[in-house]
């Protein structure tokens, strides 16, 4: 066993604890926030448990109910479409932003900056903003009637498939830099000799992209696929910023993760149903994953 | 690997162990009443609803006057953000922290008092009744619970604001507001075919069918009422208004302050609002500076109350007892009503003090003195079994009817379907 002497006294290197104790830390938080939590809310959810009075072990009956909660339907084909229109764009279109920028031209820092700033704003205050502009008397509205586009303003907020896809928009626009930043890292460990090598072969810009560009960043765009699927489906701050916490007109554009914060909260909070829902979105977002891992493997 | 199995079965066991505890809910011990009748004396700590900064000068001068009236006795004094704050009693509930006199309004306190958390102050208090008016008392006894559940603290109500230059502008007169729903909605058009403005900017609420006389909840509490012919028909009332164009879009979206805010901006002619609500529009819009002419509420007043209750398990009873009645006495809350004008005292005592009810002739002067003389009739009108959820529920309904999506009807017959469903959760 090795040892160090320090002005202090000794301390032990290679003793067999000495990674363990390191790991302490970590293994403790992820133990009592992460872990703990989750197997808590897999037994919470065969209960009727409030906050307060606690309850008592219901079987299957939070997953029964389910079935007909109306909400839930709604809530499920939400968060769907959500997540059908968010992967496509977020998967191509920041990949084209990383192709643009990542030539080294005079001036691309500022387009690179420009492009990621939404990324650091605020997902709340950026999704003010957007209800602002995009108000009965905002600043689209306005402009659109005093340039004489419309005589009564678009219902941006109000109709249920506008606030969904105002919502989708602002994400998109929110994600963009991201997933450009993840590319541009991707990016630069494609091969130059590849696409020179290609070049010299005769292959056209485009053919160069689909035969060199995209088979090198293709785990990039796998990654990007699950991260957009996962928070695609657990939307929450676009959507109940959008329509003032209200879930918009009828409840038509609540997510699931607007339900469990509806069902959690306060002293009446059902504390089993809650559960039950976040173990259906957890299987749920299980599903497009394991998807994305199949095509992935067939693919290699 | 057997001992990976042993290791995650004890694993599973603990963490099942660990889950049934939360099944146990908090303790409901019957306290004693003797042991309210101790000496007052030692540590007793106090919870306000964000009070500070602007009031600290106030809860200090009556925590020092308190020390200084039972010798011996030391306050501690915690003051929780305006946000979170039924979150932070829940926690302190649960944990059994709950300071020893705690801000509670009677919403709050009815889960509370059903889990026995809180003490019920008829055990301990004699002359309640001759103490507190009646509206303030009766906000803390709750359905199919024994005995009262908090001391009321300071009332507000609401009352009706009007921006006169609006109205004129219209050919109307801020001196002759409506009264009632119908000349509200022929105002309403009045003033959008003359100038194009709005004079209503928000929807009906469950307040606005108590106001109106509509029952929201049964009798007995146990399930929710509010899609009966006459709730019907008055939602159709805004349903129609809204077609014709005399409400604006945010209504059907619109948060809490949705009203106000459109007021403040001068948007909309009318709004709803307690006391001191010139105050605030004018921080936020100074150029409404005398424009703004208060009237009585229509239908029946809504009272809101603020109470301080003590926890059946607080360590020190007497003194607890002593600082919540100390803090809510007739001399304290009228200090707190001066010093805020538009909040008024629930003590029996202060409803004679005639400077509550003069009015100085300024806008403020005078909606204070209408929300004053209107207390006498005002009524607590929200069920307080009504959650943020059902309220939540409520709203997408209606807005579903009055964007014409559903029929008033089959809207108001689902959020009763889904209510039910909360309250029975």
């Amino acid at each position: 066993m090795s040892t160090v002497t320090t002005t202090t006294g000794t301390v032990r290197t290679h003793a067999w604890y000495a990674p363990w104790l390191l790991c302490l830390p970590a293994v403790v938080f992820l133990l009592a926030f992460n872990l703990w939590p989750s197997v808590n809310g897999v037994f919470l959810a065969f209960t009727n448990v409030k906050p307060l009075s606690g309850g008592e072990i219901v079987g299957l009956a939070n997953f029964e109910r389910m079935l007909s909660d109306a909400q839930l339907a709604t809530a499920l084909l939400n968060s769907i479409v959500y997540m059908l229109v968010c992967v496509p764009f977020l998967l191509l279109v920041p990949l084209a932003l990383a192709l643009l920028v990542e030539k080294k031209i005079p001036g691309i820092a500022f387009f690179r900056t420009a492009f990621y700033t939404p990324v650091v704003a605020s997902a709340v205050v950026v999704a003010l903003m957007w209800g602002w502009m995009l108000d009965d008397r905002g600043v689209i509205n306005g402009m659109a009637k005093s340039l004489g586009f419309i005589t009564e303003s678009i219902p941006f907020l109000t109709d249920r498939w506008l606030i969904l896809f105002s919502a989708i928009s602002l994400t998109i626009w929110k994600g963009l830099g991201y997933y450009m930043i993840i590319y541009l890292s991707a990016l630069g460990g494609v091969g130059r000799e590849l696409h020179e090598a290609a070049a010299v072969d005769g292959a056209s810009a485009w053919r160069r992209f689909w035969t060199v560009t995209v088979p090198g960043v293709r785990n990039t765009m796998l990654l990007v696929s699950v991260l957009i699927t996962v928070s695609a489906l657990r939307v929450f701050s676009e959507l109940f910023i959008l329509t003032n916490g209200t879930g918009g007109v009828g409840g038509a554009n609540v997510s699931v993760v607007m339900l469990i914060q509806m069902y959690a909260r306060g002293f009446n909070g059902n504390l089993g149903y809650a559960s039950a829902l976040s173990i259906l979105l957890f299987l749920i977002t299980l599903g497009p994953l394991l998807l994305i891992a199949r095509i992935n493997k067939k693919a290699g | 690997m057997r001992l990976t199995t042993r290791t995650a079965v004890a694993a599973t066991a603990a963490a099942l162990l660990l889950s049934s505890c939360a099944l146990s809910g908090t303790s409901t011990e019957t306290r004693d009443p003797l042991d309210a009748e101790g000496e007052i004396t030692g540590e007793v700590s106090l919870q306000t609803w964000a009070l500070k900064p602007r009031f600290t000068a106030y809860v200090e001068g009556v925590i020092a006057a308190f020390e200084d009236e039972y010798p011996g006795t030391s306050v501690t004094w915690l003051d929780q953000p305006g946000e979170g704050y039924a979150e932070k009693v829940l926690s302190q509930a649960t944990a059994g922290e709950l300071p020893d006199v705690t801000n509670l309004p009677p919403d709050m306190a009815l889960p509370l008092a059903r889990e026995g958390v809180l003490l019920d102050l008829d055990q301990v208090e004699d002359d309640l009744a001759g103490t507190y008016v009646e509206g303030g008392l009766g906000a803390y006894a709750f359905a199919g619970l024994e005995g009262t559940y908090g001391y009321p603290w300071y009332l507000t109500t609401d009352l009706n604001y009007w921006n006169a230059d609006m109205l004129a502008a219209g050919g109307l007169d801020a001196a002759d507001p409506p009264t009632d729903l119908d000349s509200l909605i022929d105002q309403a058009r009045t003033l959008k075919d003359a100038t194009g403005a709005y004079l209503m900017s928000r929807k009906p609420g469950m307040n606005d069918l108590v106001s109106a006389g509509i029952p929201v909840l049964s009798d007995d509490g146990d399930e929710f009422v509010f899609n009966s012919p006459e709730a019907v028909a008055l939602v159709q009332r805004y349903v129609d208004a809204y077609a014709e164009g005399l409400l604006p879009q945010d209504v059907l979206t619109d948060a809490y302050l949705g009203n106000s805010e459109l007021f403040t901006k001068g948007e909309a002619a009318w709004s709803t609002g307690g006391g001191n609500f010139i105050a605030g529009v004018l921080e936020n819009n100074p150029s409404l500076e005398g424009k703004i002419v208060p009237s009585p509420y229509m239908g029946i007043t809504p009272m809101y109350v603020q109470g301080v209750s003590v926890p059946a398990d607080s360590g020190n009873l007497p003194a607890a007892l002593a600082l919540a009645r100390f803090l809510t006495d007739a001399q304290n809350q009228e200090a707190f009503a001066e010093l805020v004008p538009g909040i008024f005292p629930s003590t029996v005592a202060s409803q004679d003090n005639p400077e509550l009810a003069e009015s100085d002739g300024t806008a403020e002067g005078d909606a204070k003195a209408i929300a004053f003389t209107g207390l006498p009739d005002a009524e607590v009108l929200q069920p307080v079994e009504v959650t943020e959820a059902m309220s939540t529920v409520f709203d997408q309904q209606v807005a579903a009817a009055i964007a014409g999506q559903v029929p008033a009807q089959q809207a108001l017959d689902t959020a009763v379907e889904r209510c039910n469903r909360l309250l029975a959760d």
